[in-house]
């Protein structure tokens, strides 16, 4: 975590390494576009704004060191963590980077587990951040701005992650994640096309499953757990 | 006892290291050592009676599985206490664990002499860890949350029956044992055990409990 960025190591000239900068905001993609550009051992292959565009925009990236910065703050029909794990089963060999700004271990967690080889935080060092990318590229795990001593609870937030993961089934996840939002069950059925008595039978599955009493009590657990994300944005 | 001294229980699996770590100790001042605890029942018993701010903590104490897990067994029961582990083992899945139980110092055992500033730094609020331990607890961070999804998704394609005869076949159950167990014929759980095999892709029952333990789907 507090390694020591050198610059020198890993520029020795061989393919350049390729960026794939994804954040919804332009200026935050502009910012590492400059700093990466700028470097002689990097250049950003590609840019979108959203998962979306990011999917269609990898299709055109011929490269074979290729690190997918995924910018979390990413909103819409899918978000960062649908991106890093549909990126994972399409483009093994590229590596994955989250990247957020003073983000919480549960997070990190959640975005190690859809399958990220790594976090940065945006307030780090400049050199520390191209460090980062440079040993993804290299296969490592990169932990860049967590304080020290996140490792342990990200490894805990990776674990109930799984737990309450494999307890679920993908549609109870999805109506969880609804209910997060603090919609009704005539809301929620209305957003997935269902009935609302379809709704109350998964939302009371999901109760018996998880051992709690309330929705409110399943949607702390879901939050705890990093399944879903109430509020707080994370980026 | 000094209002101000920290307290410190020492808890070794050998004499030996209890002695060098207690040395340590003395070395720096405002250190107090209130006691010593030679298994994990001692030092529970000392750390629920005594309170003290920090504990060096063997990871081989009586029970070597169970020495680390004494600080979740504290942790569970309310008792705040800092840890500082001393340890054979620097490789990142050990760090990583005790990282998990809260530690807050990592000493390899081979330098105990700096046990005593370790200690120091953790009461002050501060972390005792090796950038590279920590490099290497990262390192498997990362093997573990790729294990932890691999294993999320072969479980989501595991039948309750076929999870449930992984358990029987971990323990070393035969076919016949299983099948009567179950109430099925040992043909129908070869018929499971084969789809099974092919889910975790492995070809053999010692792969395929070694497989399952990795991935979480039993205990290892």
């Amino acid at each position: 975590m507090s390694r020591r960025p050198s610059e020198t190591a890993s520029q020795r000239p061989r393919t350049r390494l390729g960026v794939v900068v994804v954040d919804p905001l332009p200026v935050v993609r502009a910012g590492l576009a400059m700093l990466i550009e700028d470097r002689p051992d990097m250049e950003v292959v590609a840019e979108a704004g959203t998962p979306e565009e990011c999917l269609e925009v990898m299709g055109r990236v011929r490269r074979n060191r290729v690190v997918v910065l995924v910018g979390l703050g990413l909103r819409g029909e899918h978000d960062a963590s649908w991106l890093i794990r549909t990126l994972r089963e399409r483009f093994p060999a590229h590596a994955i980077l989250g990247c957020g700004a003073n983000t919480d271990a549960t997070t990190i967690s959640r975005v190690l587990f859809m399958g990220a080889d790594g976090f940065v935080d945006k307030n780090i060092d400049p050199v520390e951040f191209l460090q980062s990318l440079r040993r993804a590229a290299d296969r490592e795990m990169v932990l860049a701005g967590p304080a020290p001593g996140a490792v342990g609870q990200i490894a805990d937030g990776i674990q109930r992650h799984r737990d309450l993961e494999v307890r679920l089934t993908e549609r109870e996840r999805e109506v969880l994640s609804v209910a997060a939002e603090g919609l009704t069950a005539r809301e929620i059925a209305s957003r997935l096309g269902v009935r609302e008595r379809t709704v109350t039978t998964h939302l009371a599955r999901i109760y018996g499953k998880l051992g709690v009493g309330s929705r409110l009590a399943a949607i702390r657990m879901a939050t705890r757990a990093g399944l879903v994300s109430v509020g707080a944005s994370a980026d | 006892m000094s209002d101000d001294a920290v307290t410190i229980v020492i808890a070794a699996g050998h004499a030996v290291i209890g002695e060098v770590v207690r040395r340590s100790l003395l070395a720096q001042p405002g250190l107090e050592i209130v006691g010593e605890a030679r298994d994990r029942a001692a030092l529970l018993d000392a750390c629920r009676g005594l309170h003290p701010d920090v504990i060096v903590l063997d990871d081989h104490l009586d029970d070597p599985e169970r020495s680390l897990g004494a600080l979740r067994a504290l942790r569970d029961e309310g008792v705040a206490v800092a840890a500082v582990v001393i340890a054979d083992r620097t490789d990142g899945p050990s760090v990583l664990r005790a990282l998990r139980l809260g530690a807050r110092g990592y000493v390899r055992k081979t330098d105990l002499r700096g046990v005593g500033a370790a200690v120091r730094v953790v009461a002050d609020g501060g972390r005792a860890i090796d950038p590279e331990f920590e490099q290497a607890a990262v390192m498997a961070l990362g093997t573990f949350a790729q294990q932890a999804r691999e294993g999320s998704e072969v479980q989501a394609t595991l039948t309750p029956r076929e999870h449930q005869i992984l358990l029987m076949v971990s323990q070393g159950f035969t076919m016949q044992q299983a099948g009567h167990r179950l109430g099925i014929s040992p043909r129908t759980v070869e018929t499971h055990v084969a789809k099974l095999y092919r889910k975790l892709g492995v070809r053999s029952r010692v792969q395929a409990v070694a497989r399952a333990a990795q991935l979480g789907l039993i205990e290892p």
